[in-house]
């Protein structure tokens, strides 16, 4: 808590996102297309192609203005960001890493360097140095790669150095290869999807037949390795958070199958356009390749992203930016105590550090509705059990009276009628809506910690009893604080599930 | 199980602090030599002072210079975060948004410059109006540089405007702080401006003229403001004067005027090396200050020192190779040209 919090309207997670992936999009592509411009410049020069040296001269052109410019300033932009919404983790990464950083430094001034000497040197430079300057530049992106892959898979699975705290440790860690790997494929495959783009609007012809299925090669044999490396770093992701997603997390999981179903359509398009059928190839397709992989990036990023709750880096910080080593000091002196910014809102100052990193009031992951028509009581408690809750969520980090204070300062924000008011509903529909806010965030109806079964054959006064009791049922369970009409129609609902769960 | 403690320095300080300040040094000559050259072009340009084929000859260089000046930026800013990043952080935290213009700014002159350049290359004209979207840009990003960098100089004023407003929309209310240290340094860039358009005038001599008159003007103006800033450190002033910095000072504005003769007598050479030394005292000099102003809330001595000789032995081993591989392909380049010519 030594940073203040950046209050903003936007979701982090969107806005991280948003920059995130347009970035390694690009940045990919700056490696695989690299290799793709000095591979084809040998082919072309071998063969004496003109036509091909020249539409690689424009390809370059193309090629130095986004991944120069765009490229390089998103990849400052992440750099930005990530001090913004995450400042503890971004402190604790740079003092382990900066080493690693300046590396990769090092390298992106060869790669600059050798990108724009290339673009300007296409007339001037002999064959031979230019493609070695080629080279160079492929082989220098990829090793900002090599560097990169290793904080990055880092925060994922950061292995033994947890134990240990070796920089090496952390460096080369369970997941490094598959990622490395199935990252090189991407380039490779965006390169191939790149050259489609510019290429798709060249006249048709045997020198767009030839350049297209050349590029929808590169496509494809990315896209082959990239397809068997996803199921290799599933593999090497631990057992145990693996199936903790598939149990409980329903975010990571999703973008897990749309990633393959994304790569299914990426590659039916490459091989119907691009091996079948080159000729047919427009900007139109060329576009929606582009578009498909981009989607997939995201799908893909997102999964890495998402399961990697509760922590920003895995074991070591939760993704509100409370260390674990601390979490036990905090939750005992209180996170007020540790907290070097405040605006003298102590809920509001609460709030943010301990749940808006990851929630808006309003909008992405909005909390308002799961705590409209509820009393304070019923929020405190939620506050208190958050890792009790589905979503995989870290654990409150403060004392009891400061759930109280978060409580208050939901409870301002909230709508306090009751839910048959707010919502217009009744009978069972009232109930599975009492359900959904005040049970259902903990027992996801068909998912592990399901109770269906236990509501089988009780009568109304069992389930009033039950209810009556259900600060005792299980830590950190809330006690029932509905009204007498929310009560009504929550134990018919429970009745009705009861039925569904004894078939 | 105890975990790791992330709050160490992973070498020791002065190596960090030598490569910080000397990256640094590094970054504002490529940025002067940027955002000096940009407005010596318009305004050499507007006075119909310089033909279009000068002025293009100047915009083509723009690209690589904003490479230069985004490259040797990234790293003084990681060995800024590295020692400070309580900080600095905060700092961009409470300006959240204007620090996360800078990204936008920058993107948006970078691809200005370039049209410039292209543009000159087509028409013999370099396109007035995208410099000029271009220096808005640098202008823009200098100014929040100042002023975020200036705030995280002072903690207690970021808590102040914190506790105020939480939003990321705080600008900087001390103009005093920065306004100041930020002409001084939009000065400094005319002076380095002037250097290298005298540099690459010397065979013209309406350029050279041109080059000479701000490189003399820069650092006339860039001296004045330097002095006004001095005086305004109030306090920190006297414990200025009695560190190691106020030999540096001293000896960087006499670097700087022996730059200026050799720059008279065309040997660039020895002016441009004696004019990085010089600029390179005046950022010793400001990381002095900086100390000093954190002095009571921050002590670089409370850092433990944790070496990790092995990663910093890889950096450096890249780092010459680094050095030789673009040396090596700068010959390629240059050699190609000269037979080309
Ligand atoms: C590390 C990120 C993270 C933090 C920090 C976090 N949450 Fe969550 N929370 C989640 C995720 C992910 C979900 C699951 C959302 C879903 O299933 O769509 C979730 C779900 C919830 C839900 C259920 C909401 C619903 O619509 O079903 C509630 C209530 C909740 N969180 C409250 C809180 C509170 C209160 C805090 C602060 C004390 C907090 N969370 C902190 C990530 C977080
Ligand atoms: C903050 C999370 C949370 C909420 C909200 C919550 N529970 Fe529970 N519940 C638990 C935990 C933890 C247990 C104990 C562990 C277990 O049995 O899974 C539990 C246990 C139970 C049990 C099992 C008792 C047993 O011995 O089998 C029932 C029945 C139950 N809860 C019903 C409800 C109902 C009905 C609601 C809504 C009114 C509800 N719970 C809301 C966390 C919660
Ligand atoms: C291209 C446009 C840029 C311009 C015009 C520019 C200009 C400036 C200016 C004027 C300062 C001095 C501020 C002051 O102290 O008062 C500065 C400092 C700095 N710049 Fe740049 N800059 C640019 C790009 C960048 C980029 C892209 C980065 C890094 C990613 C960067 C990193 C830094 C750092 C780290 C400092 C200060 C370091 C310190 O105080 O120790 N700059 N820059």
């Amino acid at each position: 808590m030594n940073y203040p919090f950046w209050d903003v309207p936007v979701s982090y997670g969107v806005l991280m996102a948003v920059i995130a992936v347009f970035h390694v999009f690009v940045s990919h592509f700056a490696i695989g297309g690299g290799l793709y411009l000095v591979v084809s410049e040998h082919l072309a020069r071998k063969a004496g192609d003109a036509r091909r040296l020249e539409f690689l001269e424009r390809l370059s052109k193309f090629f130095v203005l986004t991944t120069l410019v765009a490229g390089a300033l998103t990849g400052v932009g992440i750099w930005f960001i990530i001090g913004l919404i995450s400042p503890t983790a971004t402190e604790a990464l740079i003092h382990n890493y900066v080493w690693g950083w300046a590396t990769e430094w090092t390298f992106f001034v060869v790669e600059i360097a050798a990108a724009m000497i290339y673009f300007y040197g296409w007339k001037t430079m002999a064959p031979r140095a230019h493609m070695a300057v080629g080279w160079i530049y492929f082989v220098f992106a990829w090793l900002s790669l090599f560097i990169i892959n290793g904080i990055v898979t880092f925060m994922l699975t950061p292995g033994q150095w947890l134990a240990t705290g070796d920089f090496w440790d952390g460096f080369f860690n369970p997941t490094f290869w598959p990622s490395l790997v199935l990252r090189t494929g991407v380039c490779v495959m965006l390169a191939g999807l790149y050259a489609l783009l510019v290429v798709a609007r060249c006249e048709a012809g045997g020198f767009k037949e030839r350049t297209v299925r050349w590029s929808a090669g590169w496509g494809v044999a990315g896209l082959a390795v990239t397809a068997v490396c996803q199921y290799w770093y599933w593999k090497a992701i631990p057992a145990a958070v693996t199936a903790k997603a598939l149990q409980t997390m329903p975010t990571p999981i999703h973008s897990m199958e749309i990633s393959v179903w994304l790569a299914v359509a990426i590659g039916a398009l490459l091989v119907v356009f691009g091996l079948l059928a080159p000729r047919k190839l427009g900007y139109g397709a060329a576009a929606a390749l582009m578009v498909l992989g981009l989607a997939w990036f995201g799908a893909f990023e997102w999964f890495r992203e998402s399961i990697r709750k509760p922590y920003i880096l895995a074991g070591y910080i939760y993704g509100n930016g409370v260390e674990v080593a601390q979490a036990d000091r905090y939750k005992k002196e209180g996170l007020l105590a540790q907290m070097a910014f405040k605006t003298g809102d102590d809920g509001a100052d609460l709030f943010r550090h301990a749940c808006q990193s990851c929630h808006m009031l309003n909008g992405y992951k909005a909390l308002k509705p799961a705590f409209d028509g509820m009393d304070r009581a019923f929020i405190a408690a939620i506050v208190r059990a958050t890792h009790q809750l589905k979503g995989n969520m870290p654990p409150f980090p403060g004392t009891a009276a400061e759930a109280e204070k978060i409580a208050g300062y939901l409870g301002h924000h909230t709508d306090k009628r009751p839910l048959a008011e707010i919502y217009k509903l009744e009978g069972v529909e009232l109930g599975r809506k009492a359900y959904a806010i005040r049970c259902g965030v903990c027992h996801v109806i068909g998912a592990a910690s399901d109770k269906s079964q236990s509501f089988a054959g009780q009568s109304a006064d069992d389930l009033n009893n039950m209810l009556n009791t259900a600060a005792d049922l299980g830590e950190g369970m809330p006690a029932y604080t509905g009204d007498a009409a929310e009560r009504k129609a929550l134990v018919a609902f429970l009745q009705e599930l009861g039925k569904g769960g004894k078939k | 199980m105890n975990l790791p403690d992330y709050q160490f320095i992973s070498a020791p300080l002065w190596l960090v602090t030598v490569l910080h300040l000397l990256t640094l040094s590094l970054h504002f000559m490529a940025m002067n030599f940027l955002l000096g050259g940009v407005i010596i072009t318009l305004l050499s340009n507007a006075r119909k002072r310089w033909d279009d084929a000068t002025a293009v000859k100047f915009a083509r260089l723009f690209p690589a210079a904003t490479a230069a000046t985004v490259t040797l930026g990234v790293a003084p800013l990681l060995f800024l975060q590295l020692v400070y990043p309580r900080q600095v952080y905060a700092a961009a935290i409470v300006s959240g948004w204007f620090w996360l213009g800078v990204p936008a700014a920058v993107i948006v002159a970078y691809y200005a410059l370039y049209r410039a350049s292209f543009a000159g290359q087509r028409t013999g004209r370099a396109g007035k109006a995208v410099l000029l979207l271009a220096l808005a840009g640098l202008l823009y990003v200098s100014l929040v540089y100042s002023s975020v960098f200036s705030m995280a100089e002072q903690p207690g004023l970021i808590r102040d405007l914190y506790a105020r407003d939480q939003s990321g929309f705080v600008w900087n209310p001390a103009v005093g702080d920065y306004a100041l240290r930020w002409l001084h340094m939009v000065f400094g860039a005319l002076t380095v401006g002037g250097f290298f358009v005298g540099l690459l005038g010397r065979n013209d001599v309406e350029v050279f003229a041109t080059g000479k008159r701000f490189f003399v003007g820069g650092m006339v103006a860039a001296a004045l403001v330097g002095m006004a800033y001095l005086l305004a450190l109030q306090e920190h002033l006297l414990a200025l004067m009695r560190s190691p910095a106020i030999w540096a000072l001293t000896a960087s504005v006499l670097l700087s005027l022996v730059s200026l003769h050799f720059f008279f007598k065309k040997n660039f050479w020895l002016s441009g090396i004696m004019l990085f030394l010089s600029l390179a005292g005046m950022v010793f000099v400001r990381h002095t200050v900086r100390l000093l102003r954190l002095a009571g809330e921050f002590d670089l001595a409370s850092w433990r020192v944790a070496p990790q000789w092995s990663p910093f032995a890889m950096f450096l081993a890249c780092f010459v190779v680094m050095l030789v591989v673009v040396a090596w392909m700068l010959r390629m380049f240059f050699g190609a040209k000269k037979s080309a010519a």
